[in-house]
């Protein structure tokens, strides 16, 4: 139904999708997931040409909508779109929002057009809605009634571009129940969504987006259940991460601090685990100084919300010992602490690289 | 607010109006007020450090300047102007054609001549340089009327006996083309307008002319300063206008042999002319009513005057809205170019909006008319429509353009998705979003677009401010045909306001649902 061919686009310099391949068929409905920036919605809007691709192909019932641009208004025709931001008419009551484009662009008779709009505003439950203006309804009204105009042209695909974003919280399940409805229907459907549980149970087949790439795809178990790969495991596990690079043996221990409080503060990790971040880290860089030369360290903190793990991973060229070794020599006190505020400690030297896994006590 | 509520409010304040009006010519005499400062004025050398009136473009301003070095002079568009100064005391002296000087004088027992004639001047026609041959035809007529006695009787008509009135006249056959006839409608007994009609010795002559030549009259009656700048670019074929054959003026236009002679005299209040010079005289002129219906009488009633005010307000409200018309078809137009990614159509919309709105719309008005339109004969109605109407472009193309762009990016995008072109979304979403939104500004701009019709008198159209000129040159009230113009500058606006109240209520999406929930 929709074929695309690697579809690259950038804006400017800047590359927000590289080289996508892939195919929707009919009566799928895809849930394209994925961390903010990856893409995820210039893919949707290069479906149906709302972005220009900058070059690749989309392939819409084997009408080449990229090559063919006068094609690309009948195609829309069959193929509408529900934003973010609703986008109802502001000018029109909901029942002209749903009438217009069959009168406009079917040649549907005022009477028919409107007769179909009620039953369809009834199926999203907002019938006696029909006389009221967008503003009058409230978000998760505006984006129902957004779906009914979309199914008044009787589309065979429906795009949604991140429907329940702009959502109250209150309001994201009664706009969902109606999408859920539309995937039973057996609608064909590109879903933008955050909200993963939804996506798990209405896809039946999930996109995982990052980096302008269709990072990995599959069913909804395969990519919920077993991420095959490391991005999308920290994504679907919801890891966090802030990771730093210290270059210098005087390097700003203050800023570091201060990054890391700032990190614990976002994600509510106990301000114990805050200090011993910190006291770990210091004792660790210090650890290290007189080992390497040139002195460099990567660090990353990774927090997991699923588990609640806090790890502390310090990364450096291999300086040929073992720094936590007790008998390198007067340093026992800090490697003391070190284990003392440790869960675990996992320590690698291969490759030349030597890595420290370290577990903090979270409890 | 309903209607009727409205018109009887406007209607009121018609009436307050009206009252301003006769009290302010109550106020009008200079009588009474400071006695003692008034200048002594007996001969012309008194002149020498007063404030001396003059019609800008006239030998006066020139004779004035050179003569009085030491006066202030100002300078009046027109004969009844400086009149009108004089009497209100804003000015000590006038200086002025003898033969009209004596109508205003008749009429208006508040002014004296003083001094001398200072000056006699050969009054001729003007004509164009390189028009030798009509100019021929108009000393062979002159020469023949003169022979014939026709001059004479006319002279005696206007001059002597005073008559108002135009004589039976031989009928013009039209069959050598028509004749435009510059002329400048100072006062009786050259030119004025009386039941709506251009007569006196000046008219009757232009006619006579053109009845012996087989030419159809048309006459251009506008500012006197503005008469050689019509007849170098071609929009009038002849002058006159009592304008005196002068060196200066031969320069640009030649003239005819003269057709009469006037002198040239000054005058002022009489309460400048006698010692502590006082006359108490306005006061017991009645009560505050008796005032106003007088006024009224004299300004609307006598002569049919109504007709005039009546076909001012005609052209006014015909100027106003094919100049919004055609300026808001234009604008859309600049708009939909300035809007253009493309440089071939951005960069001369933004030239012109900026060109446009950086010239003064008199000064683009007497561009369009002598300069643009200088080689064809247009009707000055159609050209004060095209100059207001691009003047009015160049404004609402900018409202326009800001209307679109306030539109959320996101109706554009609903649109398209759905299947509309872009100009179906434009035409369906966008238009009916973007009208809504710039009514009120747009309201504002067509509102001070009908007031600044006011100045199209200057190419000779008689709109609803000309008419009242007209009107003040006769019965020489300063107060009462500017109040009522005023007032029905102001009713029409409010009319037309009205339309577009209405409009701005039908696009309001709401007001359609609230119709249908009162009824």
């Amino acid at each position: 139904m929709i074929r695309v061919e690697r579809l690259s686009k950038s804006f400017g310099s800047v590359s927000v999708l590289k080289d996508i391949s892939t195919e929707i068929r009919k009566g799928e409905v895809v849930s394209i997931i994925g961390p903010s920036g990856a893409g995820k919605s210039t893919f949707l809007r290069c479906l149906n040409m709302l972005d220009t691709p900058t070059s690749g192909s989309v392939i819409i019932d084997g009408v080449d909508v990229t090559a063919r641009r006068s094609e690309i208004t009948k195609v829309r025709q069959r193929m509408n779109m529900v934003f973010q931001s609703f986008n109802l008419f502001a000018h029109l009551t909901v029942l002209e929002n749903l009438t217009l484009a069959p009168v406009r662009l079917r040649g549907m008779s005022r009477a028919a057009a409107a007769e179909k709009a009620h039953d369809l505003l009834r199926m999203v439950g907002l019938a006696e809605k029909a006389s009221s203006f967008p503003d009058e309804l409230s978000g998760g009204q505006k984006q129902r009634v957004a779906i009914a105009r979309c199914l008044a042209m009787d589309p065979e695909i429906v795009l949604f571009d991140e429907p329940t974003s702009a959502l109250d919280p209150t309001m994201v399940s009664e706009v969902l129940t109606v999408i859920r409805r539309l995937a039973k229907d057996g609608m064909t459907m590109a879903i933008v969504t955050h909200e993963m549980d939804f996506a798990r149970d209405v896809s039946s087949r999930v996109f995982y987006m990052d980096q302008g790439t269709i990072y990995e795809e599959g069913t909804p178990q395969q990519v919920f259940e077993q991420p095959q790969r490391e991005r999308t495991r920290a994504f679907i596990h919801r890891i966090r991460s802030l990771t730093r690079q210290v270059t210098s043996v005087d390097y700003d221990l203050y800023a570091l601090n201060a990054d890391i409080e700032q990190f614990c503060e976002k994600h509510f990790l106990a301000p114990s685990v805050t200090h011993d971040l910190q006291l770990l880290l210091e004792e660790l860089l210090t650890l290290h100084k007189p080992l390497l030369d040139p002195f460099v360290v990567d660090l990353s903190i990774a927090y997991s919300e699923k588990s609640g793990r806090v790890e502390l991973i310090v990364e450096t060229a291999d300086p040929g010992v073992d720094p936590l070794d007790e008998t390198a020599g007067d340093d026992d006190l800090q490697v003391r602490i070190i284990k003392g505020m440790s869960e675990t400690i996992a320590h690698k030297r291969e490759g030349g690289r030597s890595r420290f896994e370290i577990a903090i006590r979270t409890s | 607010m309903t209607l009727q509520n409205a018109a009887r409010r406007a209607a009121a304040l018609l009436v307050l109006a009206l009252g301003v009006a006769g009290c302010g010519g109550g106020a009008s005499s200079p009588s009474g007020t400071q006695t003692d400062a008034r200048p002594r004025l007996v001969t012309l050398d008194d002149l020498k450090d007063k404030r001396i009136g003059v019609q800008i473009g006239s030998v006066y301003d020139l004779y004035a300047t050179t003569n009085f070095p030491d006066a202030t002079i100002l300078q009046y568009p027109s004969f009844m102007e400086v009149t009108l100064a004089v009497s209100a005391g804003k000015i000590d002296a006038g200086l002025s054609d003898s033969d009209t000087l004596a109508e205003i004088i008749r009429t208006n027992p508040d002014l004296v001549v003083f001094g001398e004639p200072f000056m006699q001047s050969p009054v001729a026609a003007g004509f164009r340089k390189s028009d030798r041959a009509l100019r021929d035809e108009f000393n062979a007529f002159l020469r023949e009327i003169r022979a014939n006695g026709v001059w004479q009787d006319m002279s005696d008509r206007w001059m002597v006996q005073l008559q108002r009135a135009m004589p039976p006249l031989p009928p013009s056959t039209g069959e050598n083309g028509t004749l435009v006839v510059g002329t400048s409608s100072g006062g009786f007994p050259f030119g004025a307008v009386r039941d709506n009609e251009l007569v006196g010795f000046d008219i009757e002559l232009a006619l006579r002319f053109g009845a012996a030549t087989g030419r159809a009259v048309r006459f251009a009656d506008q500012e006197f300063s503005g008469l050689i700048a019509a007849i170098v670019s071609g929009k009038i074929d002849v002058i006159i206008a009592t304008m005196f054959d002068t060196e200066e003026r031969r320069k640009q236009i030649d003239f005819s042999e003269a057709y009469y002679t006037q002198d040239s005299l000054a005058y002022t209040h009489r309460a400048n002319t006698v010692p502590g010079g006082s006359v108490a005289d306005a006061e017991a002129r009645g009560s505050f009513i008796e005032r106003v219906t007088e006024s009224f009488r004299n300004n609307i009633l006598l002569e049919r005057r109504y007709l005039l005010i009546w076909n001012g307000l005609k052209v006014t409200a015909i100027i106003s809205v094919l100049a919004t018309l055609f300026g808001t078809l234009l604008g859309a137009l600049v708009c939909y170019m300035r809007m253009s990614p493309l440089a071939v159509l951005n960069v001369p919309a933004r030239i012109y909006i900026s060109v446009l709105r950086g010239v003064p719309v008199l000064v683009l008005l007497l561009l369009m008319f002598y300069v643009v339109f200088a080689s064809v004969n247009i009707d000055p109605v159609i050209a004060a429509v095209l100059a207001f109407g691009m003047n009015f472009a160049a404004y609402v193309s900018e409202m326009f353009r800001t209307g679109i762009h306030s539109i959320d990016r996101g109706q554009w995008e609903a649109g398209v998705a759905m299947g509309f072109t872009r100009a179906q979304t434009f035409v369906h979403i966008i238009l009916p979003q973007m009208v809504q939104r710039i009514l009120p500004v747009y309201k504002g701009e067509f509102i001070s677009l009908v007031k600044m019709t006011s100045i199209v008198g200057y190419i000779a159209v008689q709109d609803l401010t000309k008419a009242g000129d007209i009107i003040r040159s006769r019965t020489f009230d300063p107060f009462f045909p500017l109040i009522m113009i005023a007032v029905l500058y102001f009713l029409i606006a409010w009319l037309l306001m009205q339309g577009l109240d209405h409009l701005e209520r039908v696009t309001d999406p709401k007001y359609r649902r609230r119709k249908a929930v009162a009824r």
